[in-house]
């Protein structure tokens, strides 16, 4: 493990890979995890019958979020009695068309909550390859044709591994490697996997115990790495071979991930720690920024939460003041986003919360679609993408 | 196969339809056969650009090779099924009405080909010709892919809906006794309780009920769930004095250990029960538990899930062994931890003995057993 102190965090997160486009959204939780689309405009009001470019019904049940690549909108799904059908779906990003399909048989595990789904973790592209990970531990990767480049069936190399309540945590694409984190009670482990050949670059052990965070890339002056989150705290692991170089030691939370913004984390733990990396102490606390299952969205010196009753709570990432908070209606899992200067949050009964933050949060719209939606909504080239249990919707850009 | 899904799919194939005009049709190739016998022996470790290259020419194959690696289907790997599947369905689109219905009835029909092969075809039928997939289930009530019975189920039920009282119900007789996916068990035998027949869910899922249960022991920490107590160091045969009778009444067969040793945390216990099955042979011993659990056949381990309050659902653990014919012995190890949430309170567990494709095999003698 190398001195803590000489690790320091370059940037929020690491570069896009060179195969992505600017206004691509490529991964949870938008370009970096960060779910910001800083320079976007979208439209502020629509409905089933209004500013919809398209909808498109899909073959099976979900709660990940889309993702846009180039010309395609990907997203996930699984179908069958006992969800074990696996899909990868393509559609035209223009008119919503299937472009392609692609479905596998799960080798691992299905059984899952009612309120999460086999195809619980969002998928993530480099712009060339699109790699997707199921509850069942089932790991995907195509090229933008829907071509099978390589699979991985984790829970036949670690049989124990796997969750009933569901696996929900996304991949993330780090370098030219895919970081997947399998945490559970059984074979619990992370690892980095080639993107080109689906071949191990390293395994790390886990904690053996439920989470379902998902990793972060983070460039720091040691190389490109990943930040990986359990319930016991963070660690920060090389992409090039799979050692330690920080740790941080908390009650973070098992479902909101963390965010990196401006040299620091923003973790979910009993409200938000602000940690620089390689520190130990945060420079602050907020119990009042409180992540529920959503986890913080971080821009340009803000900080938003959303709590598990629903409230918006908006502070600064200087040092965790509070500058207002707003009552969302229901109940949310999908995480909120930050276009341009609004917050876009959209609930579980498919309500969609537009809160500008010039400086207190305000709702400033509220446009409802039918649906149980559970999946962070996605954003590109002035559309928004929002992804009911069973369909996708595609709002369409301001004219 | 849902009709969002159908639409899904057809929707697809027309697009593919196009592009198959415009390209280059494969011919019959022998070296496909090397190339399907390499996905479907596909392991972990294998060089995966050698399979996408193999699933690659899989894909450009003509209508007429279609049915040897459909076949591939039955003994390949978990990872040489989703290869297989990759390339079988990318040429599945890529052919479009070339590969027509009455080719795909014929492999749907084919008993000679694997479960998963058949529903495959079916699937791709259903995009084609919906009426026609749909004509072929009449004769599914005892099909092997669980799927294609389970629409076959729900279609005799659907097309009785419109017929008299007697027939409705001589409809999910007949379906009760086909159907094997529990939720749709369940759902008709509801409806028969519903409709003058009570059908007893327990009963018909065939939950083992009849228990000698023991406890409580030490699981302080977890310590209990790698620590041999006395019952399974003697086989399961229940030690006079240590054990005592339990009955579960429960819709779904569960053995509430809150109930029948005392609600605590940091225990375990056991539980033993002596079924009856018809011949010997391997069968499925399922369970379902929200605690750690270890399971035992007379006397042999089958299963163990140091899992405590991570959900729990009917048959949540499944294990394939050995049976005798007439009596056996079934001990379950069920293990309660520490943790203090309103939802880590439950020590159950449910469990029943099932061919491989759910139905059910164990009956229980109705004394106690010795």
């Amino acid at each position: 493990m190398r001195p803590i102190l000489a690790i320091a965090m370059l940037s929020g997160a690491l570069a896009a890979p060179g195969g992505l486009r600017g206004d691509d959204w490529p991964e949870f939780h938008g370009p970096g995890g960060r779910g910001v689309a800083a320079n976007a405009a979208i439209r502020t009001t629509w409905s089933e019958t209004e500013g919809i470019a398209w909808k498109a019904d899909l073959p099976g049940r979900s709660t990940s979020s889309p993702i846009v690549v180039g010309d395609l909108v990907v997203t996930t799904a699984s179908s069958g009695a006992k969800q074990d059908r696996l899909h990868v779906i393509a559609l035209d990003k223009a008119t919503g068309t299937p472009r392609w399909e692609r479905s596998f048989w799960a080798t691992g595990r299905t059984l899952c909550h009612p309120t999460s789904a086999v195809a619980a973790g969002t998928p993530a592209s480099d712009g060339k390859r699109i790699v997707a990970l199921y509850s069942s531990c089932d790991l995907f990767c195509l090229d933008l044709e829907g071509r099978l480049l390589w699979q991985r069936n984790l829970a036949v190399e670690h049989p124990k591994s796997g969750n009933d309540v569901g696996m929900g945590s996304s991949p993330r694409i780090v370098g030219d490697a895919v970081v997947v984190q399998i945490d559970c009670q059984g074979d619990a482990f992370a690892a980095a996997i080639d993107l080109a050949t689906g071949v191990d670059r390293w395994t790390a052990p886990r904690d053996r115990m439920a989470n379902w965070s998902s990793p972060l890339a983070v460039a720091t002056d040691a190389g490109p790495a990943v930040l990986l989150q359990n319930g016991r705290g963070l660690e920060l692991r090389r992409l090039a071979d799979g050692g330690e170089v920080w740790r941080w030691e908390g009650d973070c939370a098992g479902i909101a991930t963390t965010v990196a913004a401006e040299g620091m984390f923003f973790i979910p733990a009993g409200g938000i720690a602000a940690v620089p990396v390689g520190g130990r102490e945060p420079v602050w606390r907020a119990a009042k920024l409180s992540p529920g299952i959503a986890s913080p969205v971080a821009w340009d010196g803000s900080i938003a939460c959303l709590n598990r009753g629903g409230v918006l709570v908006v502070g600064n990432t200087a040092d965790g003041d509070i500058r207002g908070q707003v009552r969302l209606a229901g109940t949310f899992w999908a995480s909120p986003i930050v276009v341009g200067d609004t917050i876009v949050a959209v609930n579980t009964e498919g309500k969609t919360f537009l809160v500008a933050v010039d400086d207190k949060p305000e709702i400033v719209a509220e446009n409802q679609l039918p649906g149980t939606f559970t999946a962070t909504p996605a954003v590109a080239d002035g559309s928004v993408y929002l992804r009911s249990e069973t369909a996708l919707w595609k709002v369409a850009a301001p004219q | 196969m849902t009709r969002r899904r159908t639409i899904f799919v057809s929707t697809i194939l027309a697009a593919a339809g196009l592009v198959g005009l415009r390209g280059v049709v494969a011919g019959p190739d022998e070296g496909i056969a090397a190339d399907v016998a390499r996905l479907a022996a596909a392991a972990p470790g294998a060089d995966q650009a050698t399979l996408a290259a193999a699933a690659d020419r899989l894909a450009a194959i003509a209508a007429d090779g279609i049915r040897p690696p459909l076949a591939a289907l039955g003994g390949a790997t978990p990872a040489g099924a989703n290869w297989l599947r990759s390339g079988l369905d990318r040429a599945a689109e890529r052919l479009g009405a070339a590969l027509d219905a009455d080719t795909l009835a014929g492999l749907v029909a084919d008993k000679q080909l694997a479960p998963r092969s058949r529903s495959l075809a079916f699937g791709w039928l259903e995009s084609r010709d919906p009426a026609r997939a749909a004509a072929l289930l009449g004769g599914m009530l005892d099909e092997e892919a669980l799927d294609l019975r389970r629409l076959a189920v729900a279609k005799l039920l659907a097309d009785a809906a419109a017929g008299d009282a007697a027939a409705q119900a001589a409809a999910h007789r007949r379906a009760l006794a086909a159907a094997r996916d529990v939720d749709q068990m369940e759902a008709i035998a509801t409806w028969l309780t519903e409709h003058g027949e009570p059908t007893d869910v327990a009963g018909v899922l065939g939950f083992v009920r009849r228990w000698q249960v023991s406890g409580e022991y030490d699981n302080v920490g977890g310590v209990g769930f790698a620590k041999a107590y006395p019952p399974e160091e003697g086989g399961a045969v229940p030690a006079a004095g240590d054990w005592k009778p339990f009955l579960s009444s429960h819709k779904h067969g569960e053995i509430d250990l809150n109930a029948a040793v005392a609600t605590k945390k940091g225990v375990l216990a056991y539980a033993v029960a002596e079924v009856e099955l018809p011949a010997a042979g391997r069968a499925e011993v399922r369970i379902g538990s929200p605690c750690a659990v270890a399971v035992w056949v007379n006397g042999r381990q089958v299963m163990a899930h140091e899992i405590y309050h991570a959900s729990e659902a009917i048959d949540q653990y499944v294990a394939a062994t050995e049976f005798r014919q007439g009596a056996n012995t079934v001990l379950v190890k069920c293990c309660q931890n520490e943790q203090t949430e309103p939802w880590a309170g439950e020590w159950k567990f449910q469990l029943r003995i099932t061919d491989p494709l759910g139905r059910p095999l164990a009956t229980q003698r109705a004394e106690e057993p010795k």
